[in-house]
């Protein structure tokens, strides 16, 4: 009964998940030709490419897990307090506050960065501000805010917020609160009963906060696609313009399966950290 | 329709431009070459494969057609394409097309071999036909069934001839070169050498696309920019990667090139002639340059599935976007260029007929434009260019 009910999703994840990775993986070292210009030779030489000292798409990278680095850490310490506030400040209409937090991300994501385009460009909301308040000359206006590195990191952040602030909430909303109240009858204050309470039991909602955006965003290509500019390109463009435009997909293929790799390493690190049941809901 | 649906609707379409060019221009001369190619049947080796073919009642219709946006399929102008580029057509055979479209040649080639877009007829660049040729994708057109082939500039015709057969009807067509708003641009002698000026840094913005390396190379003055050796490729590399900072951002489509280009967000940019119709329109201050080492000219056409089941139905097609109407509303709407000599260029504003030189009968003649190429080794191009993105 249970390998019946099982059979379809199982099939559904060989077909469409496990089925395609292997696929790439062999494109990867060569065993699939589909081009003219394909060798079909197997070999490992690609890879090593890949991997050698002064390789470019390494040192790349590296940039969008610097990249994704900071964008989930910033966003960690901006959703904390949203979640942290849901939780246990608020006490009645939790879930509509919450709904109202969500509810703007459900509108298309293209839009929303659109939108940051039309606020950061040269005659943008915040120069044409920074304009009208004599701050900056129309003719100097503050050209990193659109198509740079921090334009990325801004938009990521933005857009991730939420997806962070749940765990967080959930795991919040779950604690104990008879804990808080034994640690102030014990003699700690409210700063010192957060450090030693608070954030340790909010430690699996916050890893798992960290890692819902952390593992996302050092694939990313269509935030810096649209608002990256030439300085905010990404491991994610390389790959995407490696099968599009760069017909070079065996290239493309162990950037894709290197970057396979180090999320799954990274998931199950994480793993340790991070209970299932500590950040679902009751 | 206000001007802004209007420029929304040209946003993905380079290659009107080159109609444009193609059309009018070669006036007189074009018309004496015309008549010769009847005299001689062109530059196609037009074959007889129509005989082999069952006759178009038996056809099962619903042509599909590999295209880009914007061409037929009604994004743009969904009256106004389907009247003017596929009406005939359709009066014609009684048949609808089926659209199916890419965003650029790249990935219209890719989804081809892929085996990932079934279709009749397709519409790619010059510098990829011979692509689409060797990869077994084609069959040579019988440019006897095309009655408006006649009216097509012949010497034009001569680039869609892979392998001595006329696999690749060239249509539309238009110029790369450099745009600069002339309010903030002081134009000294002109050359692609503006896309790498220090200093306009953050003023400046490139195509993303690996043509960015034969741009590179032909400002630096290689032999052949579309065949370039390693070292050259190497050289180039290193070049656009020394000058990366200086780029605002690269543009995918044309219409954000234009939205910031006339938000004065940059001044300087790899244009398409549909960006310099729109600035023309808004009334900018713009020169649309001819480099001292030449525009670079491109041409599109159409090319014919091999085993298509509609063989006489494309041929129809074909026709009908080869036709004078098919012409002047490319010209007139898209800005681009179109190899039909009988289109009247009073459809273009004359602003335009002077940016891009579209009465000018040697417009298209080297070195003042340099047809764009095949490039053999594409594929290195290519990497080369993700090499200076991810640098």
């Amino acid at each position: 009964m249970t390998a019946g009910l099982l059979s379809a999703p199982v099939l559904w994840l060989v077909l469409f998940f496990v089925a395609p990775v292997v696929y790439v993986a062999i494109y990867s070292v060569g065993g699939i030709t589909l081009f003219p210009t394909d060798t079909g030779v197997i070999s490992l030489d690609y890879w090593r490419h890949f991997l050698g000292g002064g390789s470019i798409y390494l040192g790349l990278f590296w940039k969008s897990v610097r990249m994704s680095l900071t964008v989930s850490v910033v966003v960690v310490m901006l959703a904390y307090p949203i979640g942290y506030f849901l939780a246990l400040v608020v006490r009645k209409l939790k879930y509509v506050l919450l709904l109202v937090i969500i509810v703007p991300f459900l509108t298309s994501f293209l839009l929303r960065v659109l939108a940051w385009k039309v606020m950061l460009g040269d005659r943008g909301v915040f120069n044409s501000l920074l304009e009208s308040l004599h701050l900056r000359s129309p003719n100097h206006p503050i050209e990193w805010l659109l198509y740079s590195q921090f334009t990325v990191m801004l938009v990521l952040a933005y857009a991730w917020i939420p997806f962070v602030a749940l765990p967080i909430f959930v795991s919040l909303d779950n604690m104990d609160r008879s804990l808080l109240e034994a640690s102030s009858d014990l003699g700690c204050s409210r700063l010192r009963t957060f450090w030693r309470v608070t954030l340790p039991l909010s430690l699996p909602g916050l890893v798992a906060g960290f890692v819902f955006v952390f593992v996302p965003t050092i694939g990313e290509f269509v935030t810096p696609l649209l608002v990256g500019g030439t300085s905010g390109y990404m491991y994610g463009n390389a790959i995407q313009d490696l099968f599009t435009r760069g017909l070079d997909w065996q290239t493309g293929s162990v950037l894709a399966m290197f970057l396979l790799l180090v999320v799954a390493g990274l998931m199950l690190i994480f793993g340790r950290f991070v209970q299932v049941r500590s950040v679902a809901a009751d | 329709m206000t001007e802004t649906d209007r420029m929304l609707a040209e946003r993905f379409n380079r290659r009107g431009f080159m109609r444009m060019a193609g059309t009018t221009t070669l006036g007189a001369a074009v018309l004496a070459a015309c008549k010769k190619a009847e005299d001689t049947g062109g530059a196609a080796t037009g074959t007889s494969g129509g005989a082999a073919h069952p006759p178009i009642e038996k056809e099962p219709g619903s042509l599909a057609v590999f295209d880009w946006s914007g061409y037929g399929n009604g994004d743009y102008y969904p009256n106004k394409e389907r009247a003017s580029l596929w009406q005939e057509y359709a009066d014609e055979t009684g048949d609808t097309p089926k659209f199916t479209l890419f965003e650029n040649d790249d990935q219209g080639y890719t989804k081809a071999v892929t085996g990932n877009a079934a279709f009749d007829v397709v519409h790619p660049c010059g510098y990829k036909y011979k692509d689409w040729v060797d990869s077994d994708l084609m069959q040579p057109w019988d440019t006897s069934l095309i009655p408006n082939f006649s009216q097509l500039n012949p010497k034009l015709m001569e680039s869609g001839v892979v392998d001595g057969q006329q696999y690749f009807i060239p249509l539309d067509w238009g110029f790369i070169a450099p745009l600069v708003n002339t309010d903030h641009v002081d134009v000294g002698e002109q050359s692609f050498g503006v896309l790498f000026d220090q200093q306009y840094a953050g003023k400046i913005s490139w195509v993303d696309t690996s043509n960015m390396m034969y741009i590179g190379g032909l400002y630096l003055g290689v032999s052949d920019p579309f065949n370039m050796t390693d070292d050259e490729l190497g050289e180039t590399r290193d070049f656009l990667i020394s000058k990366k900072q200086l780029v605002k951002f690269m543009w995918n489509q044309s219409y954000d090139f234009w939205l910031a280009f006339k938000k004065e967000e940059v001044w300087i940019g790899y244009s398409w002639p549909d960006t310099v119709g729109y600035a023309d329109a808004a009334g900018m201050n713009y020169l649309y340059m001819e480099p001292k080492e030449g525009r670079v000219s491109w041409v599109c056409g159409m090319g014919l599935a091999k085993g298509s089941q509609n063989y006489f139905h494309a041929h129809d097609y074909v026709n009908s976007w080869a036709s004078k109407k098919a012409a002047e509303f490319l010209m007139a709407w898209y800005y681009y260029g179109h190899t039909n000599t009988t289109a009247d260029l009073s459809v273009v504003s004359p602003g335009i007929v002077q940016a891009l030189g579209l009465d000018d009968p040697t417009v298209l003649d080297p070195p003042r434009a340099i047809p764009e190429s095949y490039i053999p080794r594409r594929e290195l191009y290519g990497q080369y260019w993700s090499e200076v993105k991810s640098a």
